[in-house]
């Protein structure tokens, strides 16, 4: 026990002693702070002047008056129209518009060509940016109202009818259980789509603290075999002592690492302006349901501990760091698999691919994780899932530790598995 | 009962034996050595010793006790492979090395600094091993293989690689801790250490043990049969003196091989009636030669 605690203290000391995994966590951080305040940083931008765009006064008034008033009457247009004298020339008139351009007086500028056929004119939108989405977007938008406005007009519609004309379909989708009794309780869209938000965080994070983890334990156990300080370690302390404490020294170290992310996190989110900020935008974080956490935490724990001694014995048994990352590569798809089943999965979480293998082991943590989001399996399933990885993980973890006890001690090249179990018999592990 | 007691152990690697019914014992204050060519199953005995790996065959016992991990804390290792952590602080990864050996962190601290006054490299305390020079990493090696105050030490070569200055100085060091009443195991090709330093042998060769015992009645075993004349004038008919079966003429004069031992007193006479001899040695086989004839033997 008192070995055990020494290399765990050992393997964090060391960990943390080195200036790339704290650069690492720091930029990290960062980049997530940033990204916690970009939607902020951007309405900061955006409370700017609306955008200028020039349109000739005679061409086509019957459109471009009711325009103008249009984003004049809006309360925060993005758009404002400035008129430009007509010259008499087309050519004339739009060269005093590029001119208008270059000189930065406007963003781009609208011309109209009458078209008999369909009794509107055509419209042409002219900017120096490629595909300009957001402002061609609002301007159809607009003139797709002011057309209708023309219509009904004419028409002379009753009030009522030019109401419900004008009210958009309203779609309220709601995900329901099918395992609990109760009827008309279930997730609304906001909180489908905080759920989706927080199993995408999670997936990462997973992904993060189980792969890159278990990675970093690989390689530093063949650094110690190609060092060959492992000589020295297995006549010091048992092997198994030495795998575990390393296992659960780089655990912690992890879980040192999600908690700073997850602290930068919160303290941005709770920021009086980011606050503010997620009402808006109608997130609030006390509508994820508390078991998610729960269930975030447990196949973490499991998805890492599974994932690490399998990292751990191929580790062992590679002498140099070079070979390590081709040794890896099996296990490497594997975890690889699971993550992308999460990703992809989330689109599509009833999906059979995603209940299969929501009990595979290997792609429990993700597949299962994802459907516990999203869905809402029977607790059978979600009991069997994690009665299979908790056995699965006794079972390598057993498995691993004898590969580690007799590959720490094979050098040379990367042995066969027939030569790996040969030498286990030998050394009566 | 000796500290270190090996008992009729064998190893085999699937169909091949890697060590046939070695048996030796190593008293305190005794350095052992263990000698043979490469591939003659030194490290796999060494490895067994350590409870790397187990016999199939015989037993080990330290002061009497089979191995357990208790045993493990009294045990020194310098492997023949050196490796440390290539990044990790001196200070660090010694004083941790100690600690897994059931060494508190304050006396593995006191112990390191005494060592590393010892051999005048206090000033690497804090520095990487990667900063170090070769012969100093040793230095740093074999303190981690000592410094928990182990009662049996494994030395696998421990003076491959260095310097002149520095063998002498880690060879005083071993003697002191066979002095201070330390086992000790050792394992080297360079015969003259083994000479030097230690009181019983084995010579391993292809699993098996060759030759066994102290060091001073092996070589009284082989006849003494190398002649050191040393002179400045020529002699004549030394090949015709019966027994002899080689001349050779040397820079100091001449160096005679011989078939029994009473020739050596014929080749005296014979010699002082020419000339005057500044020296007259009758040479027992140095080690090396016992090595490779015992050795050398069963290869033919």
């Amino acid at each position: 026990m008192n070995n055990f605690l020494t290399v765990i203290g050992f393997t964090i000391r060391n960990k943390m002693r080195t200036k790339s995994f704290l650069i690492t966590t720091a930029i990290i951080a960062i980049i997530l702070s940033i990204g916690v305040n970009l939607p902020y940083i951007i309405s900061q931008f955006n409370k700017d002047e609306p955008a200028n765009i020039g349109f000739i006064e005679t061409n086509a008034p019957e459109v471009t008056g009711p325009l103008k008033a249009y984003y004049e009457g809006m309360e925060n247009p993005g758009l404002k129209l400035i008129s430009y004298p007509d010259t008499g020339s087309g050519e004339a008139n739009e060269e005093a518009l590029r001119q208008a351009i270059i000189s930065g007086d406007i963003k781009g500028y609208i011309l109209f060509e009458s078209n008999e056929a369909v009794g509107f004119p055509k419209v042409f939108y002219k900017s120096e940016g490629l595909m300009d989405m957001g402002t061609s977007g609002t301007l159809s938008a607009a003139l797709q109202t002011i057309k209708t406005d023309a219509v009904l007009q004419e028409a002379g519609l009753t009030e009522a009818q030019e109401l419900l004309l004008r009210s958009p379909i309203e779609i309220e989708t709601t995900q329901i259980s099918l395992t609990d009794a109760a009827v008309g309780e279930g997730k609304s869209a906001d909180q489908q789509g905080l759920a989706m938000g927080f199993v995408y965080a999670m997936m990462i994070l997973l992904f993060m603290g189980i792969f890159v983890t278990s990675q970093l334990i690989a390689t530093e156990i063949t650094a110690e075999k190609s060092s060959r300080v492992m000589e020295i370690l297995v006549t010091s302390v048992s092997p198994l002592t030495q795998m575990f404490g390393k296992i659960f020294g780089m655990f912690l170290i992890g879980i040192m690492q999600i908690g700073v992310y997850v602290a930068v996190f919160v303290i941005n989110v709770t920021l009086p302006h980011n606050v503010e900020m997620l009402e808006g935008l109608n997130i609030n974080f006390a509508d994820i349901d508390p078991s998610l956490y729960v269930f975030a935490v447990i196949f973490y724990l499991t998805g890492y501990f599974l994932y690490s001694t399998l990292f751990a014995a191929v580790g062992s048994i590679v002498s140099r760091t070079e070979d390590l990352a081709q040794a890896l590569m099996p296990i490497t798809f594997l975890s690889m698999g699971g993550f992308y089943i999460g990703i992809f999965g989330m689109t599509s979480p009833t999906a059979t691919f995603v209940e299969i293998t929501s009990f595979i082991p290997f792609f429990a943590p993700f597949a299962m994780f994802l459907r516990i989001g999203l869905t809402d399996p029977a607790f059978w399933e979600i009991a069997l899932s994690l009665g299979l990885l908790v056995a699965c993980i006794l079972l390598f973890g057993w498995l691993s530790a004898k590969i580690y006890r007799t590959g720490v001690l094979m050098y040379g090249k990367r042995p066969s598995f027939k030569e790996l179990r040969k030498a286990m018999k030998a050394y009566k592990v | 009962m000796k500290p270190l007691v090996v008992d009729n152990v064998s190893k085999q690697y699937g169909d091949k034996t890697a060590v046939n019914g070695i048996q030796f014992e190593v008293g305190a204050g005794e350095i052992y050595g263990l000698l043979g060519a490469n591939g003659a199953g030194k490290t796999t005995t060494m490895r067994m010793v350590l409870g790397l790996i187990y016999p199939d065959d015989g037993k080990i016992l330290y002061q009497g006790k089979p191995y357990s991990q208790e045993q493990l804390k009294m045990l020194g290792y310098l492997p023949e492979e050196r490796g440390m952590y290539p990044k990790v602080k001196i200070s660090d990864q010694v004083i941790y090395l100690a600690q897994l050996r059931g060494m508190s962190r304050k006396d593995a601290d006191r112990n390191l600094k005494m060592w590393l006054e010892k051999f005048n490299i206090s000033e690497y305390y804090n520095k990487k091993i990667e900063e170090l020079s070769k012969g100093n990493q040793q230095k740093i090696q074999f303190i981690a293989a000592v410094i928990h105050e182990p009662k049996i030490i494994i030395l696998d070569e421990a003076f491959s690689g260095l310097d002149p200055v520095n063998v002498e100085l880690l060879k005083k060091t071993v003697k002191e801790l066979r002095d201070s009443g330390t086992t000790i195991l050792f394992s080297t090709h360079r015969m003259e250490h083994v000479e030097e330093l230690c009181r019983n042998i084995t010579i391993l060769h292809k699993s098996n043990t060759v030759l066994q015992g102290n060091l001073k009645e092996i070589k009284k075993q082989f006849t003494r049969e190398r002649v050191i004349l040393g002179t400045e004038t020529e002699l004549k008919g030394l090949e015709g003196i019966a027994g002899v079966r080689q001349v050779n003429r040397q820079e100091y004069g001449y160096e005679l091989f011989i078939d029994r031992e009473e020739t050596a007193q014929a080749i005296l006479r014979h010699a002082m009636s020419q000339a005057e001899l500044s020296r007259f040695e009758l040479l027992e086989p140095t080690l090396n030669e016992i090595f490779i004839r015992s050795v050398g033997d069963i290869n033919e």
